[in-house]
């Protein structure tokens, strides 16, 4: 799925679109506020030389330097109201579309994206987004203004002295261009230092448990270093060409001003300029500078939008999952796979795998360690797609099915325990159709009763993340409730066995078959015994399925099985007393 | 100790003051460099000044009096000046920039120091989003402040001073006029603040909520689609979004109130100094050579103001989420290495390796999971722990391994307190297989070392040696690609008995004394796990091995059985007896 090609992004600018009136408000406050802004100092200019014509009425110039003043403060607010609005509502917007569409993604695309680099990009990339809108839009038009505005008052007070000055803009904006080009680069690196410092910190957290037991927190800790230092380093790197590129840039700067102090000084002492004009050119020249600086922190800030930017849209780009199927039909439980193939890069997990499920019957997959038991599972669910093969429920393909409708009437225990930080009773009503009655009889079923009637809160217990505080069988056994609570009408069971102890297995194993008649169900497993009245087991070897048939079939034709058989024979004597 | 982040005990509110205090140990080291960097800054902040105050005698003296070769003179001046700025600016940079990247080296540094120090507890007791957060978004945070704001404030702040001094200087009364809307302002900040502050604070711990629901979301996208329950993910989604927007808005919000209110002071104080200005020449105590000259002076105090607003939400930021980290900074493991008594010293090995004596346990405000437990392990036995789930036998176990110290009495390990042995030697001595194998990325063979101080530098020839002494040869070739096999954490590429079987081999290799298999083996086969019984027995005799497993053929082996239930840990005198009590005995879950 990776490997479609993703066309290029497109500008960064293009995500503003949606938001057009906002943009324009902001815009035009923006302008507003420093068209205003730039009247002031021709106001002081003004005021000043009539004073030296002593025609100056001095209330007339302070009400009116009052309103000016009120009507900026008054529009800067506002610009900043909006520009609030704006960019947190791109930011939340942008996670929402982001959640949606991963909302929509097959298990395989989450796994292959990594859930880590996932994160990044609903946190990290979007807010490098979101500082792009609140900073760059107004700080672009802005300094445009003010730039576009001093020059032309510039040029109208003395344009042979404004075009002198102004040589200054080109020389400043080459040296952005020379000194960004080599900072993109480390901005990009740097990004990359931090996906890997992230991994170390992440790996770390999850990892605590086995750290303390290995006590390898040194290990870690050089891990950690060699990733910080190289950040460190990077950010070395970044500054030292800030440190070069300001200096230069102030300099040049003051250039201007300079030319302004000998040049207009020059004019003032010929005659051929006014001190007024001379005092608001200083004082415009001044104002043209910052405006020039902002621009290229911007296009830093735009940089660096733009690779966030680069990684978001490859996940929005993504092929969503398979068009929803339109069949609604109750299944029987039949089920067919035929001729499935899965790889995991060059290797093949699961090599033409065929085989038939009736309805109300009970099958079990048995296999060695990494045989392909879990994969299978997986494609007969639905969760991944096999690369050739198709499943068939009752003759139907499974994509024909529409989800809402197919999902709960197949229940899945996972052989890993998965929880949700969140009530005992959503953990296991996960799904919404789940009544009073279908969650009593599940806990029943899943001996999970007894259980909770020793938490102070029953089933309004909140469960930790990672449910913490459960035992590996309880987890297994809410798993396996969650599953039942639905009635489906197929159950699969991976490994469900593993962590309950024999005598709860069988007793739970007894109470689907009482609770849940014309269940057909399908159990991953290691142990023969309990699955040895099955109408079906399956033996998978390396991808492939090596028999298949009843118990004693199997114990006729292969010498696997046997084996497998034997490896568990010697308790046996237990397990057929217990 | 309650571990947990965002419980209101362990929740901080450091003052502003209180966190420079808190911040200025990272500067140690720095002190030099910092006094540098304050000379280059006063350096150039003086040159910003003088500039202006140059050309103002320029504008008085020579412009004014229409005289050319006084304005040649000081262009030269001030060229010469502008050439010594262009040093000063790039070693105040430089040098504040470079303090800054340290700063923050060691600011990671230490919260990663932190975090390798704290018990298995914290971790529990906080979700991992909410760390991830913590330590990537909010560190980035002071990064942020540290690394631009920095150079900034203090090059603005010494501008400010120099400019107020001046404008003081020049002219007393006028001065403290143009200053008054600062005054005001210094007023207002002082009281908005807290409320910024606060508002960014809600923000970062919304932020903080979002990271969590997201990775336990994706964490968990198995079960989300598999029942169906895509809308769960959105909705609860959605909700931490909303929230996240909100007191982000409030944040926006409360931070830009400071650019437009000093944007206003500012050029209140422009019109308080025109008009009063106006006045003083009309009295003849001014010029307006002097007026045009303060007026650059006020400009020159209140730009640099106006950056500092913006430098100064930055710094609220930064504070905020400097809170945050500071909560994980003060956490205090309190599970702290005793000193050995000289009486433990001198004791022998002995036959017992490991003795629990009135050992009581419960996880944090939860009824106790072990009550009053008793028993000794001698060394080179096996011993296997069964019970019902839920009965506390990982529990045990992890007590035996130290990740969590008992509430009531006392394990011993070779007869001394286990709380004495430094955690290199405990866990030098305890080899524990954890319920739920952890992986790291890279490869098999980085896995399988991970941690091993003694084979990790083996060349691949003497480490296949190694392990095909240990006879763990068989488990390897089950991996493709053998040593050099690629684990990914995430995705299905390697099964759960594969992961298991890898930590299995990295505990092996470790050669511990005592090796403790919780439920290490539950999702391998059983024809390998007959491989890993002859690779257990295997080890040296005076291994200890502690076995805890439901299927009965893997513990029929043991020397002892001890069946754990409802906080009790009894030793069991047979396999039957054992089979027995599980049968019939008193069931806890």
């Amino acid at each position: 799925m990776t490997s479609t090609p993703i066309s290029k992004p497109p500008n960064i600018f293009s995500i503003l679109g949606p938001y057009r009136g906002m943009i324009i408000l902001l815009i035009v406050f923006a302008i507003t506020a420093n068209v205003l802004t730039l009247f002031l100092p021709k106001l002081i200019a003004e005021g000043i030389d009539l004073y030296v014509r002593g025609a100056l009425n001095l209330s007339t110039f302070a009400i009116q330097f009052g309103e000016f003043t009120f009507a900026i403060f008054f529009f800067t607010y506002l610009q900043s109201i909006v520009q609030t609005y704006a960019s947190e509502k791109v930011a939340r917007d942008l996670r929402s579309h982001l959640a949606t569409k991963i909302s929509h993604q097959g298990y395989r695309f989450i796994q292959e994206r990594d859930p880590s680099k996932l994160l990044t990009n609903i946190t990290s990339d979007i807010d490098s987004i979101k500082m792009f809108v609140a900073q760059v839009i107004v700080s672009l038009v802005s300094s445009g203004v003010i730039i576009i505005g001093t020059a032309i008052i510039l040029i109208t007070i003395d344009w042979k002295l404004a075009l002198a000055v102004l040589t200054i803009i080109p020389i400043i904006g080459g040296t952005f261009f020379v000194i960004l080009q080599k900072v993109r680069l480390l901005f990009k690196q740097s990004r990359e230092v931090v996906d890997w410092l992230n991994k170390v910190i992440n790996e770390s957290i999850m990892g605590a448990a086995l750290i303390r037991v290995l006590n390898s927190g040194e290990l870690e800790h050089d891990k950690f270093r060699d990733a910080n230092t190289k950040a460190r380093d990077l950010g070395v790197s970044i500054l030292r060409l800030f440190s070069f590129m300001i200096p230069v840039i102030t300099f040049v700067s003051s250039m201007g001003i300079l030319m302004v102090v000998t040049l207009g000084g020059y004019y003032v002492v010929q005659g051929s300029m006014t001190i007024g004009s001379f005092v608001a050119f200083m004082s415009y020249i001044v104002v043209l500078i910052f405006p020039i600086l902002v621009i290229g922190f911007m296009s830093n800030v735009i940089a660096q939008a733009t690779i966030s930017y680069a990684r978001i849209y490859e996940v929005l780009q993504a092929p969503d999952e398979k068009d929803d199927g339109k069949l609604v039909g109750l299944l029987s439980g039949q089920i067919d796979a035929s001729n499935i193939t899965v790889m995991y890069g060059e290797k093949a997990a699961l090599k033409d795998i065929s085989f038939s499920i009736m309805p109300n019957t009970k099958t079990a997959i048995i296999g060695p360690t990494a045989a392909g038991k879990t994969q299978l599972l997986n494609v007969i669910a639905g969760l991944t797609f096999p690369e050739t093969g198709e499943v068939r429920y009752d003759g139907h393909l499974l994509a024909e099915y529409e989800r809402a409708l197919f999902y709960p009437q197949i229940g899945l225990v996972f052989q890993d325990s998965i929880l949700f930080n969140t009530t005992m009773r959503e953990n296991i009503a996960f799904s919404k159709i789940v009544t009073d009655e279908s969650l009593k009889k599940a806990i029943e079923t899943a001996e999970l009763a007894d259980f909770l009637h020793t938490l102070p809160e029953g089933l309004d217990t909140l469960v930790s993340e990672r449910g913490t505080s459960l035992s590996g069988g309880q987890k297994q056994r809410i798993m396996l409730a969650r599953a039942l609570a639905l009635e489906p009408k197929i159950l699969f069971l991976d490994d469900f066995t593993a962590r309950v102890d024999a005598q709860t297995e069988r007793k739970i194993l007894a109470n689907i078959e009482e609770n849940y008649p014309g269940l057909t169900l399908i159990s991953i497993t290691q142990k023969i015994v309990p699955v040895e009245a099955y109408d079906q087991i399956i033996l998978l070897m390396e991808g492939e399925i090596l028999a298949r048939g009843t118990h004693s079939e199997l114990m006729r034709v292969s010498p696997e099985y046997v084996q497998i058989y034997n490896s568990q024979r010697s308790t046996s004597t237990y397990e057929l007393r217990t | 100790m309650n571990y947990e982040l965002n419980a209101e005990q362990n929740k901080n509110k450091i003052s502003t003051w209180g966190a420079i205090r808190d911040l200025w140990p990272l500067l140690s080291g720095e002190r030099s460099i910092l006094i540098y960097a304050g000379i280059a800054t006063l350096a150039n902040s003086s040159i910003n000044l003088i500039a202006p105050l140059l050309i103002a005698h320029v504008v008085d003296t020579y412009i004014i009096a229409k005289q050319f070769g006084g304005v040649v003179t000081f262009a030269l001046i001030l060229l010469s000046l502008y050439g010594v700025g262009l040093f000063t600016s790039y070693a105040q940079t430089r040098l504040m920039g470079g303090v800054g990247q340290r700063v923050l080296f060691n600011l990671r540094t230490k919260i990663f120091s932190k975090l390798q120090e704290l018990p298995v507890a914290f971790f529990n007791d906080n979700k991992a989003g909410d760390l991830i957060s913590r330590i990537n978004n909010d560190t980035d945070k002071l990064n942020q402040f540290f690394s631009q704001t920095l150079v900034q404030f203090m090059g603005s702040i010494v501008i400010m001073i120099g400019a107020g001094v001046f404008l003081l200087s020049i002219h007393l009364r006028l001065g403290a006029a143009a200053l008054a809307p600062a005054a005001v302002l210094l007023i207002f900040t002082q009281l908005i603040s807290p409320w910024v502050k606060r508002k960014n604070a809600a923000s970062l711990t919304a932020i903080g909520g979002l990271s969590a629901e997201i990775a336990e979301s994706l964490n968990n996208f198995k079960v989300v689609v598999a029942f169906n329950r895509r809308d769960f993910f959105r909705e609860r989604f959605q909700s931490v979004n909303d929230a996240s927007y909100k007191t982000a808005i409030g944040a926006g919000v409360a931070n830009n109130t400071f650019m437009p209110v000093f944007g206003l002071s500012s050029n209140a104080a422009q019109l308080i100094v025109l008009v009063y200005g106006a006045y003083l020449i009309t009295i003849g105590s001014f010029t307006l050579g002097l007026l045009i000259g303060f007026l650059s002076y006020v400009s020159n105090f209140y730009n640099p103001l106006r950056q500092l607003s913006a430098l100064w939400s930055n710094f609220q930021v930064a504070l905020a989420g400097w809170d945050r980290i500071s909560a994980i900074l003060q956490m205090q493991n309190d599970m702290t290495i005793l000193p050995v008594m000289s009486a433990d010293v001198a004791q022998k090995e002995k036959a017992e390796v490991l003795t629990f004596r009135e050992v009581s346990f419960g996880y944090a405000n939860d009824r106790d999971v072990l009550h009053n437990v008793n028993f000794t392990l001698e060394r080179g036995k096996t011993y296997a722990l069964v019970g019902p789930t839920g009965g506390g036998k990982t529990t045990t176990a992890s007590l035996m391994a130290r990740l969590y110290d008992p509430s009531k009495g006392i394990v011993l390990l070779n007869g001394r307190d286990i709380r004495t042995f430094d955690p290199a030697e405990r866990t030098r001595k305890i080899g524990f297989i954890l319920q739920e194998p952890i992986l790291f990325s890279g490869t098999v063979r980085e896995n399988i070392l991970y941690g091993n101080e003694i084979y990790k530098d083996l060349s691949t020839d003497a480490l296949m040696k190694v392990i095909h002494n240990a006879g763990l040869e068989s488990l390897l070739v089950r991996f493709d690609g053998g040593l050099d096999a690629r684990v990914a954490i995430s995705g299905d590429a390697l099964s759960l008995g594969q992961k298991q079987l890898i930590a299995f081999m990295r505990s092996v290799l470790r050669n511990p004394e005592i090796l403790i298999l919780d439920e290490a083996t539950a999702n391998i086969d059983t024809v390998t796990e007959e491989l890993l019984e002859n690779i257990l027995k295997k080890l040296p005799k005076h291994t200890t091995r502690v076995i805890i497993a439901h299927r009965l053929n893997t513990i029929e082996n043991a020397d002892e059985i001890f069946f754990v239930n409802g906080g009790e840990v009894i030793l069991a005198g047979s396999m039957e007896h054992a089979v027995e009590m599980l049968l019939h005995g008193k069931r806890e879950s």
